[in-house]
């Protein structure tokens, strides 16, 4: 028999502390975590960890990216949890554990060019591998990311999308937003219609989607029109999850869970799964 | 076999009562029977068939703490929980082997598959199973058709059976036998034939289902199946192999505690998330999905039937759902008919 006492419950939380709070829109922030002793761990693109404040709650979120010291949560406020977030200070202690799911297939990417579309705080997962990539450069081959959100003021991570990406070599970057303002002068339209209208070829290409799940379902209508294959289109989910180890249920898809399988799947993974997401 | 005379049975307790606290199916003022802790004199039920709640209450507790902690401004501090404290060593007795089986399915999802849940580990480590052999069955119970043999306990770590004037004892692992040193004074080693197998009044095939089912996702048959149920969700809680909890927390001033609970995939809150999207939003899509989960998910991912033919929920249903009529149904379904 293993010896108990020394086993680790995997849905204890280690204790970190909020060590930085970053402002990117009206309604979501980034969240730098640590620990006394470090990163709390080296999640891979994609993967994911549940974030909670004691006495209020905890929740599934994806690493948006890291240091060699900290986790980076980018998080939109949509319910008690995430409110409470928005309400923190920086210096709060919070429990983190993780790292969960699976991430970006990494190596079915290698060699690729790489489209990346987003939309609204869909870009929070992407982030981590257009970073990745970034920080790997001679691994992949041409990187285009295609980005939308509602408004100029909506736009994430607006400090790498105008600056540090399109230095990325051997990259580009479009923007759009639904609705501009005064002082917009980039495109006005949905995330589909810009990529359409952009017509980024198939070929070579592998292309990774995240946003609302109304724009994904059109994005990939556009990509399926474009003739991209289901092979080359890879998707992040998202479910409610509570345990995060594949034991409490509810973020099945058929016999696979989001958590542990995915939550990172190829449209030709999802098509074989009861379209239950 | 050890044959051992019913009025000795408390000195066979008494003995395995030196393993841990002794459980044994209890009928309550109420008459619904339940596992409860044994003491000489206690009345046994032993002819109750099924408890109500099943015995995975005591492995897997309706409600557990899984850790406490305290807020001090913006600081935080958590205890954990001893698993000497949490899981004190228990003896079941008395477990029908339905319920045996279930003890398997509930294994493959919390000790295989990616992550070891330690809470049920340590109940499990420290829980020795004594199941007992039906020899008549209840008007609800299809535990043959699942592949469960009411007069066999594969699983368990002692079986009794009832042989009329006396209690028969097969001991089946090391640690039942562990547990038994000592019995040799009790009653005699018998050469007696196992009890015939009862049989079963329903019946359900389940040969190739889970099989069968795929490519049945989408067919209009849920849309008949789903109708009459209510969404109550007791038969999520009274069936032995679900296993779906929540995870939530209640706080007492600067102190509080997080919990694990048992919940139900029949709820809407169960999948829905925190701005608004539910991938499950209705009774369809729920009814679907808890019966797919038992007959195809279940057998997809850890090779084992998620149903053991208690009967429970069809037992409890306030409107008869039956879980055997719908695996006939789905078999007509595949079958193309």
């Amino acid at each position: 028999m293993a010896p108990e006492k020394d086993a680790q419950n995997p849905l204890v939380p280690t204790v970190g502390r909020i060590i930085k709070i970053i402002d990117e829109t009206p309604d979501v922030k980034t969240f730098h975590v640590t620990t006394d002793h470090g990163k709390p761990f080296t999640p891979m693109p994609g993967q994911l960890a549940m974030l909670s404040l004691p006495a209020v709650g905890e929740g599934m979120f994806s690493v948006t990216w890291q240091g060699p010291e900290h986790l980076e949560f980018a998080i939109k406020k949509v319910g008690v949890l995430t409110e409470a977030l928005h309400e923190a200070e920086e210096g709060q202690m919070v429990g983190v554990r993780g790292p969960y799911g699976n991430g970006f297939p990494i190596e079915m990417m290698k060699g690729k060019d790489l489209l990346f579309i987003g939309g609204g705080i869909g870009l929070a997962p992407v982030r981590s591998l257009i970073n990745y990539c970034a920080e790997h450069r001679d691994e992949f081959g041409h990187m285009w990311i295609i980005y939308g959100a509602r408004s100029p003021a909506d736009l994430c991570f607006k400090e790498e999308l105008f600056k540090n990406w399109p230095q990325i070599p051997n990259s580009r970057v479009d923007i759009t937003v639904d609705k501009g303002d005064e002082n917009w002068t980039g495109n006005e339209g949905f995330v589909p219609a810009f990529l359409e209208q952009l017509n980024p070829p198939p070929e070579g290409k592998v292309t990774i989607t995240c946003g609302p799940p109304i724009m994904i379902k059109f994005v990939l209508q556009s990509l399926e029109k474009m003739n991209y294959k289901p092979e080359q289109i890879v998707t992040t989910l998202e479910m409610r999850m509570k345990c995060g180890i594949g034991k409490c249920g509810r973020c099945n898809l058929g016999s696979k869970y989001v958590c542990l399988d995915g939550p990172v799947f190829t449209l030709a993974e999802l098509n074989q799964l009861p379209g239950e997401y | 076999m050890r044959a051992i005379k019913k009025m000795d049975i408390s000195s066979l307790l008494e003995l395995l009562s030196r393993q841990g606290t002794v459980y044994v199916p209890v009928r309550e003022e109420d008459g619904l029977v339940s596992f409860s802790p044994w003491s000489p004199g206690a009345e046994i039920a032993w002819d109750a068939g099924n408890s109500l709640v099943p015995p995975k209450q005591l492995l897997f507790p309706q409600t557990e703490t899984i850790y406490r902690y305290r807020v001090d401004g913006l600081n935080v501090s958590l205890d954990e929980l001893a698993l000497d404290d949490i899981a004190p060593p228990q003896v079941l007795v008395g477990i029908r082997p339905c319920d045996v089986k279930s003890l398997e399915v509930l294994d493959a999802v919390f000790l295989t598959a990616g992550y070891v849940d330690t809470f049920y580990q340590a109940r499990r480590n420290r829980t020795l199973v004594v199941a007992q052999a039906c020899t008549k069955t209840q008007p609800t119970c299809f535990c043959d058709s699942m592949g469960v043999s009411p007069v066999e306990a594969l699983g368990a770590d002692i079986v009794l059976y009832d042989l009329g004037e006396e209690m028969g004892v097969v001991v089946q692992t090391e640690k039942g036998a562990q547990a038994l040193a000592g019995a040799e004074r009790l009653g005699q080693e018998k050469e007696v034939p196992l009890p015939k197998a009862p049989e079963c009044r329903l019946s359900a095939n389940v040969d190739g289902l889970a099989e069968r089912l795929k490519g049945h996702f989408y067919d209009p048959v849920w849309d008949e199946l789903y109708r009459k149920c209510l969404g109550c969700g007791i038969c999520t809680y009274l069936c032995p192999t679900c296993h779906c909890f929540d995870i939530d927390r209640e706080n007492r001033g600067q102190n509080g505690w997080e919990y694990r609970a048992w919940d139900s995939c029949m709820y809407s809150q169960y999948t829905l998330m925190a701005g608004g999207h539910n991938p499950r939003p209705t009774k369809k899509e729920r009814v679907r999905n808890r019966f797919l989960h038992k007959l195809q998910y279940i057998p997809e991912r850890y090779g084992i039937l998620g149903c053991v033919g208690c009967g429970r929920c069809l037992a409890k249903c306030p409107v008869n759902m039956d879980i055997t009529r719908i695996i006939t149904r789905l078999q007509e379904v595949a079958a193309g008919e």
